[in-house]
């Protein structure tokens, strides 16, 4: 019997075998790269070859149809030696960011602290604060092209309530940029909702041990709040300085034929790539102007990463 | 370890698969668009790039291609639309791809550039069989199309500034209704005149220089020269009666100030409440269509039009003008077919019909003198057409220099500073003139 038993074992392990049960551990592996599978697939197929071209071309002065030679580092020394616009669009665009950065995310912090009361018909107050987040892009500029018009706009008409004579806004070179700053304060919505979620996460048992210890209010915030939505913290910092610096669609609409006046006030980065591409189609330098803008962000990017621990505080990791 | 492999070998053959699906996909698509290319009922297609879509143009395009169609049995041309913002880059991927179209309406001012660059074909050979070809069109029109002597483009449609005066206006400030300002310092003096008051608030302004058309024309008026000296091949941006010319802008800006005219352009900001037309500027200079908004829009305006004052006597009523031209993109299938329709929309007939039904102007001159007489157009109309028509004489088009392409980024932020008070105009044109120059020298 103790043969055929152990002949019947080895036959079922050989089908077990025939019929490969593959290891949860794999099995998970497998199932992991399925899930990534569209992702990698798009970036394969639409932006790793894209890249490589531009990564290329940058070297080239492509004209799109006629001319691909390979003129080495010319573009992007011509952007160091014979560009003024770069850099004022440069200079603009570090300005957009260093300030509508922090006050954006300020802003929204505020807002969702402030939306995270239980007070009656709160629901409604979100939903309202929220919807600017909804509406987006060029109608809003259109709109708010409207609301800042120097004479007849509502922003300057509420300003003359309390007395102030409003600026020319998007006629003034020197509040330009601030007008599409007070613009993006708008649609903070979209951060707040992030925080919002994040605050609602925040344990109320670390609240009450604070109260009975006696910590004021903005002791809570300070102590408690603040460092719990760190990491949400710095998601919106990194996220929205990338989306920062690419900023585009407001220099182009909100100015007078695009050219991102007036007196150069709105030419943006981007906008003036696009100008080099897309106006007198000079695509290897706007390619190398693509890198530099990419070579600036990496940076900006890892800095951030690098400062990340000093300040960003996640649960149920040890403190360093 | 085997296993692993197997599921990253069946994960390659998955990518493998889609990517195959999708480029089997791309390809059929292309296969369809040759299949619409060559031939049809033995006539051979020439596919016809506009960007002509509003409910006025495209019917008149349409109707010149059919009538081209009727008329000879060989040819059978095809209009395809593209949208304004499209139809560019669309004509530059196509040309790349090597599947352009037959013929397109692009910018007459940068038709030498892109023959520098090979995206469109040149005609000389077409035209070289047809020598009295070239003496339809405005001559200022067909030195456009030139490259290297040749033409890689055929002048299509174009536009002149005016002055537009409200006559009525002028009878009331107590000017002559029959003799509007001829000289810069007239303009100023009827100008003023016309102005109206009340308190501090102008409820009409008699005439802003800033207005409908920009100091860059009033350069051109000055000397009847653009920024650029195409014999000597570089900018003159900065040349002293462009500096006399904006310092006149200026001065005229200030007299009203920032203020005052913001306010005035925030009323009138968008295009369909013009402040001529809504009785709140007594003169203005626009290019001749803006005749059908006073005929749409207005009542009753009593109005007459001149030529751009002159600086002083005897310096010249120079107007700016620009257009479009039909050429044959490079590497397109049918060019010689695409030539035959193209002389025929050049043509005195199709040009006239045109020019009737949009009130635009034409390249070609007889057509143009033809439409000046039009039964289809009011007295006024008439009297705008064919004061367009005699300004073509000097109008001067402001084609776009090779070597600086996009110099008018580098112009126009000075200009605005200019007029924002931060330079002084001589300062201004001075660092237009240099990062031109610097422009020039990173583009060799």
């Amino acid at each position: 019997m103790q043969p055929t038993l152990e002949q019947k074992q080895k036959s079922q392990t050989n089908i077990k075998s025939k019929k490969p049960k593959i290891p949860f551990k794999q099995k998970e592996q497998l199932q992991g790269y399925m899930f990534v599978a569209p992702w990698i697939i798009g970036f394969v197929v639409f932006l790793a070859g894209p890249l490589l071209f531009s990564l290329y071309g940058s070297f080239t002065n492509f004209n799109i149809t006629s001319t691909m030679d390979f003129i080495g580092l010319d573009n992007y020394k011509r952007m160091f030696t014979n560009d003024n616009i770069i850099w004022i669009s440069l200079g603009n665009t570090l300005y957009y960011v260093v300030i509508s950065v922090p006050l954006t995310t300020a802003g929204a912090i505020l807002l969702a602290v402030l939306l995270n009361q239980g007070i009656r018909g709160m629901r409604v107050f979100r939903t309202i604060y929220y919807l600017p987040a909804v509406l987006s892009g060029v109608g809003v500029y259109l709109l708010w092209m409207q609301l800042l018009s120097p004479s007849s706009g509502l922003v300057n008409t509420l300003l003359s309530w309390v007395g102030i004579e409003g600026p020319s806004w998007l006629a003034d070179p020197a509040w330009t940029k601030p007008a599409l700053i007070l613009m993006k304060m708008w649609s903070v919505g979209g951060g707040m909702l992030l925080y919002l979620a994040s605050l609602q996460s925040v344990s109320p048992s670390l609240y009450e041990a604070a109260e009975i210890d006696g910590a004021s209010a903005f002791q809570k915030f300070r102590h408690i709040t603040l460092p719990m939505i760190t990491p949400v913290i710095f998601f919106d910092i990194v996220t929205s300085t990338i989306g920062a610096f690419q900023i585009f669609q407001e220099g182009y609409v909100m100015s007078k034929s695009g050219d991102g006046g007036p007196a150069n006030s709105l030419v943006f980065f981007n906008l003036h790539m696009w100008n080099k591409a897309f106006e007198v189609f000079d695509m290897g330098y706007a390619m190398a102007m693509s890198w530099i803008l990419f070579i600036i962000i990496l940076v900006l990017t890892v800095i951030n990463l690098k400062l990340a621990p000093r300040w960003v505080h996640y649960e149920g990791e040890d403190q360093k | 370890m085997k296993k692993p492999r197997k599921a990253l070998m069946s994960l390659f053959l998955l990518v493998l698969s889609i990517a195959l699906i999708l480029s089997g996909c791309s390809s059929k698509e292309s296969n369809g668009q040759n299949g619409n290319g060559p031939e049809k009922g033995g006539k051979v297609v020439v596919d016809f790039w506009t960007f002509w879509g509003s409910e006025i143009r495209r019917p008149v395009i349409e109707k010149i291609i059919s009538d081209f169609n009727k008329s000879q049995d060989r040819i059978e041309v095809k209009h395809t639309y593209l949208p304004w913002g499209d139809i560019w880059t669309k004509n530059l991927a196509s040309i790349a791809a090597g599947n352009p179209a037959d013929l397109i309406i692009n910018d007459i001012n940068s038709v030498s550039t892109r023959a520098k660059n090979a995206q469109n074909t040149n005609l000389a050979k077409y035209i070289a069989k047809d020598p009295e070809l070239k003496n339809r069109f405005y001559p200022e029109l067909y030195k456009a199309t030139l490259y290297k002597g040749d033409p890689y483009a055929l002048p299509f449609n174009t536009d002149t500034r005016l002055l537009f005066y409200n006559k009525d206006m002028f009878k009331e400030a107590g000017l002559d209704p029959n003799s509007p300002p001829k000289t810069w310092a007239e303009l100023e003096e009827y100008g003023k005149k016309l102005d109206v008051k009340k308190g501090k608030k102008y409820t009409r302004i008699g005439y802003l220089p800033n207005y409908g058309i920009a100091s860059d024309v009033w350069m051109i008026t000055a000397d009847g020269k653009g920024y650029w000296d195409f014999k000597a091949k570089k900018p003159i941006i900065n040349d002293p009666k462009n500096v006399e010319a904006l310092t006149w802008v200026k001065n005229y800006y200030d007299s009203y100030g920032d203020k005052v005219i913001n306010s005035f352009k925030a009323e009138f900001g968008e295009e369909t409440a013009d402040p001529f037309v809504a009785g709140k500027l007594a003169m203005t200079t626009d290019a001749a269509t803006f005749y059908t908004k006073i005929r749409d829009y207005g009542k009753d305006i009593n109005f007459g039009v001149a030529p751009l004052p002159e600086m002083q006597p005897g310096s010249g009523h120079t107007s700016w003008g620009g257009g479009f031209a039909a050429e044959i993109p490079k590497g397109a299938k049918h060019p010689k077919e695409a030539f035959e329709f193209l002389k025929y929309l050049t043509d005195v007939q199709a040009q006239q019909y045109w020019a009737e039904k949009n009130f635009d102007n034409v390249a070609n001159k007889k057509a143009s003198e033809n439409a000046s007489k039009s039964k289809d157009f009011t007295d006024d109309g008439k009297m705008v057409y064919s004061a367009a028509v005699d300004n073509m004489k000097q109008t001067l088009l402001t084609p776009t220099p090779l070597e600086a392409p996009d110099y008018t980024n580098l112009i126009n932020p000075e200009l605005d500073a200019v007029l924002l008070g931060k330079k002084s105009p001589k300062e201004g044109l001075d660092a237009a003139q240099k990062a031109v120059k610097k422009l020039v020298k990173s583009n060799k």
